[in-house]
């Protein structure tokens, strides 16, 4: 039922039709008027004509026989004309006939100089009257009328031609307006094909975007960007089912190896004991992998709400270095800076600060020097972890961020340390960076001192 | 003391029920929502182990129901799902703690320790463990009559040892009682923090009181 408000086309063709027959309607309502008028101009003037013929007659014949002839010869050869003169004693001159003569003078009583419409004997005629000076001496008073029914027939037969060109017309448009709109969308109908041939496996089809009208230029560009995000989402989600399965193999094989060989032969209790503690560390591997990538699939969907506790950064800090500094035995770890609080989740901020640390005290060598930094900028805090040691390899610098990779291949990591530290800050609406050098290399993360809303 | 367990994972559950057991107390498992209600509500324990997820009534539903009854006892959660709202709503309704699936089982006795033990003794002032002796107030250490130096994180861990005597303390257990560091890292820092207060306090002295229990972590003891 609501089809036709759906459908563009009709309704374009529709309104085409709509517009054409309105404005043949206007231009003929325009038209017969202009006609009407220039009829009645037409009339008027031959009334006017003959009134004045009929005067001058009159003023200048001696008698009423005279002016009569005079003006029963003026008028020889004329159709439709009626034309009365009467004086007070009766009837001077009557056109054609004196029944019709005396028709009209009963009719116009009321008429004057200026030409009016007026029905004689069931017929339309326009007619005028004016007084008469007769050359001897009497008062007169002559009417003329037209008969204007072919005027009127005329202007008839012109009114039903137009309203036959209305129709017409409207017709015609609502025809044309289908087929240039139908033509008009054709280009809608390739980005719905298009959109069609999109599947998981073909994420990779575009809509063309040189041959598109200008209006639908917008349309198509959101489109395609929204099919390049979807492609990215995708891909995403399949390196991380691909990274997560290869990451997860490596400890499922060696649990299944482990236990196949323990249960080929007998063992002691011990050796079995061993095997347990052994699985247990595999188990717990396991599960650290699994918490740590849903954590990286959450955030990058946008799923991690970190709380907005004000956090004093200098404690925090303080506490993570005097944790991980355990671990770094001949490697001084210093920390310095202002206090600077922001609000944020505690425990992600511990995780992404930690992990920087912890990257670091794994890339410095012995002897080194690890500076865990805090500055406060106008509108943000910001957090250097800088470290001595060997520069990072360019070609590892873009993907230092990257799930799964270990740039020191003994390292017992998962590799998920710099990928958990960046999905944090980003949660926290900070930013991440790395610079390194010849002898140092630095983690910087910037924080926004208030709520980003 | 007794626990109810409300577990409706069959090997979860007997392992739990194991586990506890074995660790001393007495335990009652039920395996659905209606169950864990009718026992909370009618039995005597000190404690409720509860799962989120079961069939029936869920683990919030049974929560609800023993708290508007008055019951007191206090109830640790388990749910599989780490999310906010998910602690959140179960601290609201009452709950005394919760942990993540999968937890390490000596993670899960340390709670139920400390839950257990809540308000109840008052904390000691000196603790000792055969010639091991800590002065908590003046912040001392000594064994067989020799002062032993600690910083303050060891002997935070000392401590800590020593008012478990014979629980086994996971690493992640151990990393955020001492260190309030409470997420899972795969770093050794507990381990060497471990090796460096041994060098204190067990090296150069026989017997040997911390031990390794390799894949679960430490337990401070006479063997």
């Amino acid at each position: 039922m609501t089809g036709w408000r759906h459908s563009i086309t009709l309704r374009l063709a529709l309104a085409f039709a709509l517009l054409a027959a309105l404005v043949f309607a206007a231009l003929g309502i325009y038209l017969s008027r202009s006609a009407d008028r220039h009829m009645a101009e037409l009339d008027a003037h031959e009334l006017l004509g003959k009134l004045a013929l009929a005067r001058h007659a009159g003023g200048n014949e001696r008698s009423p026989a005279a002016l009569a002839a005079r003006l029963g010869d003026a008028l020889v050869g004329e159709h439709g004309v009626i034309v009365a003169v009467d004086s007070e004693k009766g009837a001077i001159f009557a056109w054609p006939d004196a029944g019709k003569a005396r028709a009209l003078v009963q009719a116009s009583a009321a008429v004057g100089e200026t030409p009016l419409p007026l029905e004689v004997a069931g017929r339309d005629y326009r007619a005028a009257a004016g007084a008469i000076h007769t050359g001897w001496g009497e008062e007169a008073r002559v009417v003329v009328a037209r008969d204007i029914r072919h005027h009127t027939d005329f202007l008839d037969q012109m009114r039903r031609d137009f309203w036959l060109a209305v129709l017409a017309a409207a017709l015609l448009t609502a025809g044309a307006g289908l087929l240039v709109a139908r033509r008009g969308l054709l280009p809608v109908r390739a980005i719905a094909q298009a959109a069609g041939r999109i599947s998981a496996g073909r994420l990779d089809e575009r809509i063309p975007e040189h041959d598109v009208p200008a209006e639908l230029d917008e349309l198509v560009s959101a489109f395609n960007a929204m099919l390049g995000r979807l492609e990215e989402s995708f891909r995403r989600l399949s390196d991380f089912s691909a990274d997560l399965a290869h990451e997860l193999r490596t400890p499922i094989h060696t649990l299944r190896m482990q236990t196949e060989v323990s249960l080929g032969k007998p063992r002691s209790v011990d050796e079995y004991r061993d095997l347990l503690a052994s699985s247990l560390e595999e188990y717990e591997r396991l599960s650290r992998i699994i918490g740590d990538m849903l954590f990286l699939a959450k955030a990058e969907h946008g799923l991690v709400s970190p709380g907005q506790e004000t956090i004093a950064l200098r404690g925090l800090c303080r506490r993570l270095v005097e944790y991980y500094g355990i671990l770094a035995e001949d490697i001084g770890l210093e920390l310095r800076g202002d206090e600077a609080a922001i609000p944020g989740d505690r425990l992600m901020l511990e995780r992404a600060i930690g992990n920087l640390l912890v990257n670091a005290i794994q890339h410095t060598p012995s002897g080194g020097r690890i500076v865990l930094a805090i500055a406060r900028e106008a509108e943000r805090a910001v957090i250097i972890v800088s470290n001595s040691g060997p520069a990072i390899p360019p070609e590892a610098l873009g993907r230092i961020f990257d799930r799964f990779v270990r740039l020191n291949q003994e390292s017992e990591g998962s590799g998920l340390g710099l990928a958990i530290a960046r999905s944090i800050v980003h949660a926290h609406h900070g930013t991440i960076a790395v610079r390194t050098g010849e002898r140092t290399t630095e983690f910087v993360i910037g924080l926004p001192l208030r709520v980003a809303r | 003391m007794k626990i109810l367990i409300v577990e409706d994972e069959a090997k979860t559950g007997d392992y739990l029920r194991q586990g506890l057991a074995e660790a001393g107390f007495t335990v009652d498992l039920v395996r659905n929502g209606v169950d864990g209600m009718h026992e909370g509500l009618s039995g005597d324990h000190d404690l409720l182990i509860l799962d989120v997820n079961l069939p029936g009534l869920d683990g919030w539903q049974v929560l609800k129901a023993l708290r508007a009854a008055g019951r007191e006892l206090p109830v640790l959660f388990l749910t599989a799902r780490d999310q906010v709202e998910d602690r959140v709503r179960g601290l609201e309704l009452g709950a005394d703690d919760y942990l993540v699936k999968p937890f390490a089982f000596s993670e899960l006795l340390a709670r139920v320790r400390t839950l257990l033990r809540r308000g109840r003794v008052r904390e000691a002032e000196t603790l000792a463990l055969a010639d091991l002796q800590l002065d908590v107030l003046k912040r001392r250490a000594s064994r067989a009559g020799r002062r032993i130096d600690l910083t303050a994180k060891e002997f935070a861990l000392l401590e800590l040892f020593l008012r478990r005597p014979g629980e086994v303390l996971s690493r992640s257990y151990i990393a955020s009682q001492v260190w309030d560091m409470n997420f899972a890292s795969d770093t050794n820092v507990v381990e060497v923090a471990i090796r460096r207060l041994r060098a204190k306090v067990d090296d150069e002295f026989t017997p040997r009181l911390i031990h390794t229990l390799r894949g679960m972590g430490y337990v401070m003891e006479i063997r």
